[in-house]
């Protein structure tokens, strides 16, 4: 809270308060549904007699660890790049390395599913291949909405519109961005690794 | 807490500016004022859909086998105008869904939650007003899809309010009718979050300078309270209605019956998803009416109400109890016992704050002048039936009792007590009490009382008979309970339900008279016709300017400040006007 008040106008405290919180409780709302969509999972996977069920193709490890590393990267560099925009230097640099982060995670996400998908694992054969799907491509989605919403303020990124220290709105697409990493080392510690 | 009140407002900075178009004016509209009205004429044209169903239901079960009556033949035409099994499992299916997500939720929540939060705590709009225009127009979309739905090959959602699989899957209804329910319940969720998001933030950030959060109008908690359990629970209903949608049209197993498709599939899963939510969603319906209910009985006893802090810290309480006990929705699902008797022993928990907040009212009333106007012949009958509503609770909180009264009317007599009718009362106290504000007009009380008279009797006698019935163990959602021997008997009993409930449904009309008439051709209201000392009746005119405020009132008393010893010229103290002689504040806290 103490650094949502240190900017520099009050009209910008204001909003910067208003969009903080209000992301909060977004974002809190939101995360109830993934917890839903875990707690599906957990008692799918307790039900179970064995698991993964017999005959279901084993799910890989090493690209999904991989997408973690760029998740993680690209958290690290959306807050570099607010911090560069609240310290008044350009952030478009790093702005640029996360959307291309989060593009390289949606596009090893296919490689994944394509694969997983030709092994005979589907949708529609089983529990185990419904809950997978939903849960992975119910994330990619939100991630494809962090990109479309990086990309949507990636233009007044680049005019130096944040430079004033209003970074109110790349404060909150951030807020989102880290949530949805944040989701994803849930889902990969209890899908892939436990 | 206090910084944030100097940086809430600038003292002539409205939310947004006037809008001048027609269209920004009244259809795409951000002002809280206009999509509150737009939610509560939305609300009050299901409370008449979803009414007319009821109507339909009941005609049934007192006249099995008969065409219903005049619109019967527009409605049922393939039958002659009689009800078929099939259009029967529809209409409970959509009367459920429409007085729960397009009747009560507008009304109490999108209306009363929009106009009453910004207002009484002494704000110029919402905090995100495009939001809360995004709000309406979400739920108008999912109206569409609801709507249609009625009109697609094979009909409506037909697998109850609760949608259980496998009842909802494709096997048990097939059609697009019940998908487009699972993806119309998605929207309306949708639009709830939104609203939430909207009220949870304003509550914190926009209340006006002094207005802590113990000195709002217990209105303005229960709204609140609403708020943040939508917030936390409609996700999980909406996580459950994916993947409700998921099995009916991309062929996943998360619910469908392991026995029938290899690779089973769990329906308690959704059971768990569903009251997980299902629960909380009662108190999400009850808690705006408990904080009006906690108002109106101070307004119109002329006294504080009885233990302000214990009442707010009793809704609270009710908040967090209801997330942990949505097991005994599933008690015969053949749960383990041992989490049978924890779900068992929280349920009666919560009658403990119940309580609190009943006897609370009770001694608000307690030697007070009473004013039996209209809203608050209203709010005396929510104490009433939610009472009785509320000791029902108790029988099916049992498991024992629970494993006999289990689905049957009983349960039915029990819900609507509490939810249909105590929220159905409060609305209408709500309505008449804020209606001077809204509209700047005044009701008419002759028609509200009768209005009162003919919903509130023939209310309990639908209901208690219900009890009734359901105690003689006779099922709910039977299409002719007649053809079992041993609910023949029920028969009159089931007729007196019916009549009394055609009674109630043309009660009504008083209340339609009185609304059109009101709205635009009733007396003149004054700014403060009730003389109660809350924000938008004491520091605003009725209705109040674009930007509510001209000045944002400074808060130095609480919302209840009647009879106070100091003020000798009125019996009533506005919550923004100092004690006379500076008297000082700390009077002012209870």
């Amino acid at each position: 809270m103490v650094t949502v008040l240190a900017h520099p106008s009050l009209a910008e405290n204001r909003r910067a308060l208003r969009a903080y919180v209000g992301m909060v409780v977004f974002l809190g709302a939101w995360g109830m549904t993934f917890a839903s969509l875990f707690f599906s999972y957990a008692v799918i996977r307790v039900e179970s007699a064995t698991w993964p069920p017999d005959g279901a193709a084993p799910l890989p490890l090493a690209l999904p660890a991989l997408n973690t590393v760029l998740l993680g990267l690209s958290s690290f560099t959306m807050h570099r790049c607010l911090s560069s925009l609240r310290a008044g230097r350009p952030g478009l640099r790093w702005l640029f390395w996360t959307i291309a982060l989060g593009a390289g995670f949606l596009a090893l996400q296919l490689v994944v599913w394509k694969a997983l998908h030709d092994r005979g694992l589907r949708a529609d054969s089983g529990q185990y291949g419904s809950i997978f799907y939903t849960l992975t491509i119910f994330h990619a989605l939100h991630v494809a909405c962090g990109l479309i919403a990086l990309l949507a303020i990636a233009p007044r990124v680049a005019r130096g519109r944040f430079a004033s220290g209003n970074t109110t709105a790349v404060r909150t697409c951030g807020m989102f961005w880290h949530f949805v990493d944040a989701v994803w080392v849930v889902t990969f510690v209890t899908v892939y690794l436990l | 807490m206090n910084e944030s009140h100097g940086l809430a407002h600038d003292e002539h900075d409205p939310i947004h500016p006037a809008p001048t178009g027609f269209l920004r004016k009244y259809v795409f509209s951000e002002d809280h004022k206009v999509i509150a009205k737009q939610f509560i004429w939305l609300g009050l044209s299901f409370l008449l859909v979803g009414g007319t169903m009821a109507m339909m239901i009941r005609w049934q079960l007192a006249n099995p086998g008969v065409p219903f009556p005049l619109i019967g033949r527009v409605v049922f035409s393939k039958s002659g105008g009689l009800i078929s099994p099939a259009a029967y499992t529809s209409l409970f299916t959509m009367h459920g869904t429409i007085m729960i997500f397009w009747a009560i939720t507008p009304i109490m929540i999108g209306g009363f939650g929009n106009f009453c939060i910004p207002l009484l705590i002494g704000a110029r709009d919402m905090v995100f007003p495009k939001l809360n225009m995004f709000s309406f127009w979400m739920m108008f979309l999912a109206t569409v899809i609801l709507v249609v739905s009625f009109f697609v090959p094979m009909g409506a959602g037909a697998a109850g309010w609760t949608a259980y699989p496998t009842i909802s899957t494709q096997m048990g209804t097939p059609g697009w009718g019940q998908t487009l329910w699972v993806v119309a319940i998605y929207f309306a969720g949708g639009s709830s979050i939104m609203g939430a998001v909207n009220y949870i933030t304003t509550v914190i950030v926009l209340r006006a300078p002094g207005m802590g959060y113990f000195k709002m109008p217990l209105t303005v908690w229960g709204l609140w309270l609403t708020a943040i359990l939508n917030a936390l629970f409609i996700p999980v209903l909406a996580a459950g209605m994916l993947l409700l949608f998921l099995d009916r049209t991309f062929g996943t197993h998360f619910f469908v019956n392991g026995m029938a498709i290899k690779g089973g599939g769990d329906p308690i899963l959704y059971q768990h998803l569903f009251w997980i939510f299902g629960h909380p969603e009662v108190y999400i319906l009850i808690l705006p009416v408990w904080g009006v209910v906690s108002d109106l009985t101070s307004f119109f006893a002329r006294k504080p109400a009885f233990g302000y802090r214990v009442t707010a810290l009793a809704m609270v309480a009710v908040c967090v109890l209801s997330a942990v006990v949505y097991g005994h929705h599933m008690y015969a699902t053949g749960m383990s016992p041992l989490l049978g008797q924890g779900f068992m022993v929280l349920t009666m928990i919560i009658s403990v704050p119940a309580t609190v907040l009943f006897f609370n009212w009770l001694a608000t009333l307690w030697r007070g002048k009473l004013q039996l106007k209209v809203p608050m012949l209203f709010t005396l009958g929510v104490v009433f039936v939610f009472g009785l509503g509320g000791l029902t609770g108790l029988y099916l909180a049992d498991i024992p009792q629970d494993l006999y009264l289990h689905d049957t009317y009983f349960v039915v007599g029990h819900f609507h007590l509490t939810m249909a009718a105590a929220v159905f009362l409060g609305s209408f106290a709500s309505i008449y009490f804020w209606f001077p504000k809204m509209f700047g007009r005044q009701m008419n009380p002759l028609l509200g009382k009768l209005h009162f008279v003919f919903s509130f009797i023939p209310l309990n006698l639908v209901f208690c008979g219900m009890l009734e019935v359901g105690f003689g163990g006779m099922q709910r959602r039977l299409y002719d309970p007649n053809v079992y021997g041993t609910f023949k008997h029920l028969l009159p009993v089931n007729r007196f339900i019916s009549y009394s409930a055609f009674t109630l449904f043309f009660g009504q009309l008083f209340f339609v008279v009185n609304f059109f008439h009101s709205v635009f051709a009733g007396k003149r209201a004054e700014q403060n016709p009730w003389g109660v000392g809350t924000l938008e009746w004491a520091n605003t005119t009725s209705p109040p300017p674009h930007h509510n405020y001209d000045v944002v009132p400074q808060v130095v008393n609480g919302p209840h400040e009647f009879n106070h010893p100091d003020v000798k010229d009125k019996d009533w103290l506005g919550q923004a006007e100092p004690l006379p002689d500076g008297a000082d504040e700390k009077a002012a806290s209870e």
